[in-house]
């Protein structure tokens, strides 16, 4: 199919179908996961996966312009002008993810010394928690090795509440001032 | 359960009592769009949205969807960006006799159209929040608890009435007023079990009060009776309108002379960097020597428009040292700058910012040395401005003053408030001290009228300095006469300074150093036993279990009729 089709087909289908035209699914190359729908449970109110993402970087932005230092160019600009602005930036982004997010190393231990995979509690065996590096065994099985790097995880997560009504496109309002 | 509340300037907050334990409160209030969160102190600033300032549901709280007003973190933060609709320093309106304080006036510069609210309303407004974000917590509400309220000792009668009506209105109705320096002392006798090996007999405790907009002054005797020691409040000072913030204001005044023009929000930015840069620097543990202060561009032009500059240790030393805390001499006058007669409505801000004038003005006016201070409030966390006035003290006094320390100074007030509360109940050692300010009310001399000239006055003593809670006074001795039925007027005067008039003593003529007060105003109704006429009265004055002052008139035939302040604008 064509992009313009493509994009035709999925626009409409999901307008009056409620779900991609199967023609779609198979130029795509997706696969349609059956969703299990219980007609008789409430809807709950609509998240995306996204609405986390969005809410975090507007808070980053509102309370340490996060946003605007990243969007910015730098290249004209001297290390000491681009260092006094990031002091301040770096104090506030610092505040704010630990107002909202407890942080927490993967492996709380001394980089560069030897370590227990163990040290990792319940996430000693999974793979997305523990990167192995080097001369890793055919069978993967690691006891210890030397910490590279403690790594992050994010213990508690709590953002504001969402009204109804934001809009998460948004991210920073635009400014008008009347004189 | 007690509780204790600081009604501040710029920030209040509540402690609770429990057994011998206090234990401070955390508010829960709106601090972003949308953001409820508990923090230790609320901010005390109304901030009246407009149709446009926030999206719907953005300002609500736990136990209010819409609530008419914006109170705390969120009314600061968004009054700095509009400041036409910031209520800001009720207290210290409320305190003004130069305007009238039920009326809705504020914010003075408010857009027309705005409904203005009144410096009672907006003290309300605290205490209401307080109420419903303690019974949120899961707590019966304010009303049900007694509850110690906290005043600048400084606050007149008038001041005191409108604070209680404020609290009455917010549904505290067991209420009890407490002076802010007491309840800094108490906050630390709460602390120190030992405080009896730390001051004895004979000893005089001064305790300096410096807030954010006001400064304060009192003085303690501590003394032996019947081998027991007893607290007694002696002196307090006059209201200062001169705090922390000035001085941060200072800073940022010197640095914006080197920095190319600022808006008012980067004004505001710079402000707030002073703040943290001085405390920073004025640690005593600190050994940084200059903090970089910057103020980041504006718009998305964030690292181009970025203006840097810094603050040095040197610099904040001289500027508060010279501007605030410069040594004078024991005698030195307070400077006053004559106000033009056209004056916008403002608060009386002090014209003399030296803090340690008007500290020797104070130790002078006490007439005994002080052997101990005792500091509260945020700005004498600083170890600088606890040195400079430790240091201009000793200047002065015959021999050094030893430092009460130990407490946290930014919840001193609202703990102190609560031990307080339970020392009402048995629990602990009691200041005395009464009313800190003689009363007057004005007689004038009955003579011959001379076109173009005031009848001279008198003044007759109601109320003696030191007067306690819970006594009355009555002057059999004095009548006057009055006219049932018709409007009548009393002209009512104080004075710290004066306290040695004793209860009935008449002044003639009436010193020249006496505060005149809005005056009391009364109509009397006609009673069974009083008919529309002229009728012969006393004064009775009371003071109240709760700090309150009273004024009455009594007929002889026992009818009474109670005295209210009228809180007019007075007219110059």
């Amino acid at each position: 199919m064509s992009r313009i089709s493509l994009a035709f087909s999925s626009f409409f289908g999901l307008l009056f179908g409620g779900q991609l035209p199967d023609s779609v699914i198979l130029a795509l190359g997706l696969s349609k996961r059956s969703a299990k729908t219980s007609a008789a449970a409430a809807p709950a109110p609509k998240v995306d996966v996204s609405d986390g993402a969005l809410q975090l970087l507007a808070l980053l932005q509102r309370d340490a312009r996060l946003l605007d230092f990243l969007m910015e160019d730098v290249s004209p600009y001297s290390d000491e002008q681009v260092g006094a602005a990031v002091r301040n930036i770096h104090e506030s982004s610092r505040a704010t993810l630990q107002r909202y997010l407890s942080l927490q190393p993967v492996i709380d231990g001394v980089e560069g010394a030897v370590t227990q995979l163990s040290a990792a509690g319940s996430l000693k065996n999974d793979p997305g928690a523990i990167k192995l590096l080097g001369n890793v065994p055919a069978d993967g099985n690691v006891k210890a090795g030397t910490l590279r790097h403690k790594g992050w995880k994010v213990e508690k997560i709590e953002l504001p509440a969402l009204q109804v009504k934001t809009n998460l496109k948004i991210l920073a309002p635009a400014e008008i001032e009347v004189e | 359960m007690v509780i204790g509340i600081d009604l501040g300037t710029t920030n209040s907050a509540l402690a609770f009592g429990e057994d011998e334990a206090v234990q401070a409160f955390a508010v829960e209030q709106v601090v972003q769009p949308g953001e409820v969160r508990a923090e230790s102190l609320l901010p005390s600033f109304v901030y009246l949205p407009g149709p446009k300032d926030f999206a719907e549901g953005a300002t609500a709280l736990p136990w209010d969807e819409q609530p008419k007003y914006v109170v705390g973190t969120l009314a600061r933060r968004r009054g700095a960006e509009s400041m036409g609709r910031l209520v800001a320093s009720a207290k210290s309106w409320l305190s003004y006799a130069g305007v009238d304080r039920n009326e809705a006036i504020l914010p003075v510069h408010a857009p027309d159209g705005v409904a203005k609210i009144s410096p009672v309303e907006a003290s309300r407004a605290y205490l209401e929040h307080l109420n419903e974000a303690w019974q949120h917590a899961g707590h019966p509400a304010l009303g049900e608890h007694e509850v110690v309220l906290t005043v600048p000792a400084s606050f007149d009668a008038v001041a005191r009435q409108l604070t209680e009506k404020a609290a009455r209105e917010a549904g505290i109705t067991k209420l009890v007023l407490l002076e802010e320096p007491q309840a800094a002392f108490y906050a630390w006798i709460g602390k120190h079990a030992d405080w009896r090996e730390k001051v004895g007999p004979g000893d005089r405790v001064l305790i300096i009060d410096i807030g954010g907009g006001t400064t304060d002054f009192t003085l303690i005797d501590v003394k032996d009776q019947g081998g027991e020691l007893t607290l007694e409040r002696v002196a307090v000072g006059d209201h200062i309108l001169l705090g922390g913030d000035n001085m941060d204001l200072a800073l940022a005044r010197h640095l914006e002379t080197k920095m190319p023009k600022l808006d008012a929000q980067q004004l505001q930015a710079l402000w707030q960097q002073c703040r943290a840069a001085k405390e920073v620097l004025l640690d005593p543990e600190s050994t940084v020597t200059a903090q970089p202060v910057t103020i980041l561009g504006r718009g998305s032009s964030l690292i181009g428009g970025t203006i840097k500059s810094k603050l040095t240790r040197a610099e904040v030393e001289q500027i508060l040292v010279e501007g605030f805390f410069p040594h004078v001499a024991p005698d030195e006058e307070l400077a006053k700058t004559r106000r033009s007669a056209l004056t916008e409505i403002a608060l009386p801000y002090a014209s003399d910012a030296r803090i340690t004038a008007h500290l020797a003005h104070f130790v002078k006016q006490c007439g005994a040395a002080p052997t101990h201070v005792l500091f509260n409030g945020g700005v004498l966390r600083a170890g600088l401005v606890r040195d400079r006035i430790l240091s201009s003290l000793n200047l002065w006094l015959p021999k050094p003053v030893k430092v009460l320390d130990g407490e946290d100074l930014m919840l001193a007030v609202a703990r102190g408030a609560a031990y307080y509360g339970l020392a009402r109940q048995g629990k602990g050692i009691r200041i005395r001290g009464g009313v800190p300010r003689t009363y007057y009310v004005g007689i004038e001399d009955a003579m011959p009228a001379v076109p173009g000239m005031a009848a001279p006055m008198k003044a007759f003593t109601v109320v003696p300095f030191g007067m306690e809670e819970g006594t009355a006074h009555q002057y059999p001795g004095r009548k006057f006469g009055l006219y049932v039925g018709e409007p009548v007027e009393f002209r009512i005067f104080s004075s710290t300074e004066r306290r040695g008039d004793e209860a009935g003593a008449l002044l003639e003529p009436m010193p020249k150093d006496l505060k005149e007060l809005p005056a009391m105003e009364i109509t009397l109704a006609p009673t069974a036993k009083t008919p529309v006429g002229l009728v012969a009265v006393t004064l009775e004055s009371h003071v109240t279990a709760t700090g309150v002052l009273e004024l009455f008139c009594v007929a002889a035939s026992g009818d009474r009729w109670k005295l209210e302040f009228s809180v007019r604008e007075r007219k110059a």
